[in-house]
């Protein structure tokens, strides 16, 4: 699932070159109407396939993982972190919690859902021995 | 100001004007270092979370925007990978 925090580089705050050469240029959002609007805009532009969600006005999620400017973390079965992956830009590897999966779960293969609201995640059988991280 | 203070001030600002240098070089540019500075190191932290902790609980909003969960609802019975990030 994907959690939509607050901007990284909004044209009120640290706006970077490259956010003008993708034409993705928002301000700091300041109301919870306007983070939903650009969360939507994200998801429509990428047709982003995969479950969808928006932190609220209160950023409690990016606080209560740390997660600002972005990050990955698994939740094992049992509530538990299983993976704590680095902190944003620099130390965020997506390839690192995938290899992660597929050490423990095994390699997924599936068509991707149509929309997030479809997206449900594939059923994955725990393999017993799991690498710590 | 005896001469012992102006050096101070001159050594400090060197080591000032040093080190916002080598952030703009690592930032990119001036501009970049100042919003490394004055807008990304205020939010920036490693957390407390290690391996093995609880999965700390918050409530989400859905596209729409309306609705809420909470994301130890999706939690049960198998993992959830969850990945943190905005759009710019």
């Amino acid at each position: 699932m994907t959690v939509y925090v607050r901007e990284a580089h909004p044209t009120d705050e640290w706006q970077m070159k490259s956010n003008v050469k993708d034409d993705v240029c928002y301000a700091q959002p300041k109301t919870l109407e306007q983070r939903v609007a650009i969360a939507n805009d994200f998801t429509k532009r990428f047709k982003f396939p995969l479950p969808f969600g928006i932190d609220d006005m209160s950023n409690a999620a990016s606080d209560a993982y740390a997660a600002w400017p972005e990050r990955i973390y698994i939740i094992d079965e049992s509530g538990r972190i299983a993976y704590r992956g680095g902190m944003g830009p620099f130390n965020y590897k997506p390839e690192e919690a995938r290899e992660w999966l597929a050490a423990r779960y095994g390699a997924v293969k599936h068509d991707a859902p149509k929309s997030p609201a479809d997206a449900a995640p594939a059923p994955l059988t725990p393999r017993p021995a799991a690498p710590a991280k | 100001m005896n001469r012992f203070w102006r050096w101070v001030a001159g050594i400090l600002g060197v080591l000032f004007l040093a080190a916002f240098a080598v952030l703009s070089f690592l930032a990119g540019s001036p501009k970049d270092a100042y919003g490394m500075v004055r807008y990304a190191l205020p939010h920036m932290h490693r957390g407390t979370l290690k391996v093995g902790s609880d999965a700390p609980d918050a409530r989400i909003v859905a596209l729409d925007g309306v609705s809420r969960f909470h994301i130890r609802e999706r939690t049960h019975e198998r993992p959830l990978v969850l990945v943190f990030g905005s759009f710019t």
